[in-house]
């Protein structure tokens, strides 16, 4: 090849590589750009919406953030799919049912989310009678 | 446009994709999709990378079906591309990214569409051999290869920003 040919192929494959490098983490993790794993939160109260859905289901509950106020909590969840094999669907959580939500609290300032959160009665005991207690692991977008 | 895409995002399709847990639904359309940009963008890969001289013993000729292979693979992602989109309208409707996306995609396109005539001529015309191709030929085969990275990016980031 030319000299010139090399400059146009090596250009390219620098220009796209940038693209990429901007952008180095969202590749290997679903969760992290918007989740901080290494701390926890927890909130309780009603149930106020389930979205049943892909690629992400959510969970909205209403309950005190961390000064006290009430606040709209919104819970990431998997994918339709995945919660349907554990035998969920989109009743299992019905608006006004208190719950008891633990998990990893948004990145974003001021905002009241949770991710890959375990879900409980108040007590302590699975949502579901007889199931798991878990904690819920979103499938990668 | 909010009443069309609130529209789109009520109809049957739309709501089977999203609110259906079976495997056939939404993960089923979006490996289809998958698959689609794997042979696009394979085939242009091959193609642009024959162009720019790295298979030098790949007579030129032998790529031309490619072109067909990728309008095809094109086709299968438009089509689970709308449903996708219908799925989530409101939402993506709203991504800046989005519309990025589409325009590195239509430029692509059209990138491969100059491609062919540049190179591979009108149909019935035989194309020169790699190391005939014209330094014209060779950058939009460079350029095609930067389209198609930065269109994955750019739908890689809707799931992001």
């Amino acid at each position: 090849m030319k000299a010139q040919n090399w400059m146009w192929t090596i250009g390219g494959l620098a220009a796209a590589a940038l693209l990429f490098e901007a952008v180095p983490a969202v590749a290997h993790h679903s969760s992290a750009p918007f989740y901080d794993a290494t701390r926890k939160v927890e909130a309780q109260g009603p149930i106020t919406k389930f979205l049943f859905r892909n690629p992400h289901s959510f969970l909205y509950l209403e309950a005190n953030d961390d000064k006290g106020q009430k606040v709209e909590w919104q819970v990431e969840l998997g994918a339709a799919a995945p919660l349907t094999r554990t035998g969920w669907t989109p009743e299992t959580l019905k608006p006004g049912t208190i719950i008891k939500v633990v998990g990893q609290p948004s990145r974003a300032e001021g905002s009241h989310g949770i991710c890959c959160a375990r879900l409980t009665r108040p007590d302590g005991s699975p949502i579901v009678p007889g199931g798991r207690v878990e904690e819920e692991t979103p499938t990668p977008r | 446009m909010a009443d069309f895409t609130a529209w789109l995002e009520g109809t049957g399709i739309a709501t089977w994709t999203r609110e259906s847990g079976s495997i056939w639904a939404y993960p089923t359309i979006l490996t289809l999709h998958t698959i689609g940009l794997g042979i696009v963008v394979g085939a242009s890969a091959v193609l642009d990378l024959t162009l720019l001289g790295y298979a030098p013993r790949l007579p030129l000729p032998s790529l031309r079906p490619l072109f067909r292979v990728i309008w095809w693979s094109f086709a299968l992602n438009a089509l689970t591309g709308v449903v996708l989109f219908m799925a989530d309208a409101t939402v993506k409707s709203h991504q800046i990214v989005f519309y990025v996306k589409l325009t590195l995609i239509a430029l692509a396109l059209w990138n491969t569409a100059l491609v062919r005539r540049a190179v591979f001529g009108g149909p019935n015309v035989e194309p020169a051999s790699a190391s005939t191709v014209t330094s014209g030929g060779r950058r939009l085969a460079a350029v095609s290869l930067v389209l198609w990275a930065a269109a994955i990016t750019a739908g890689r980031l809707m799931a992001y920003l």
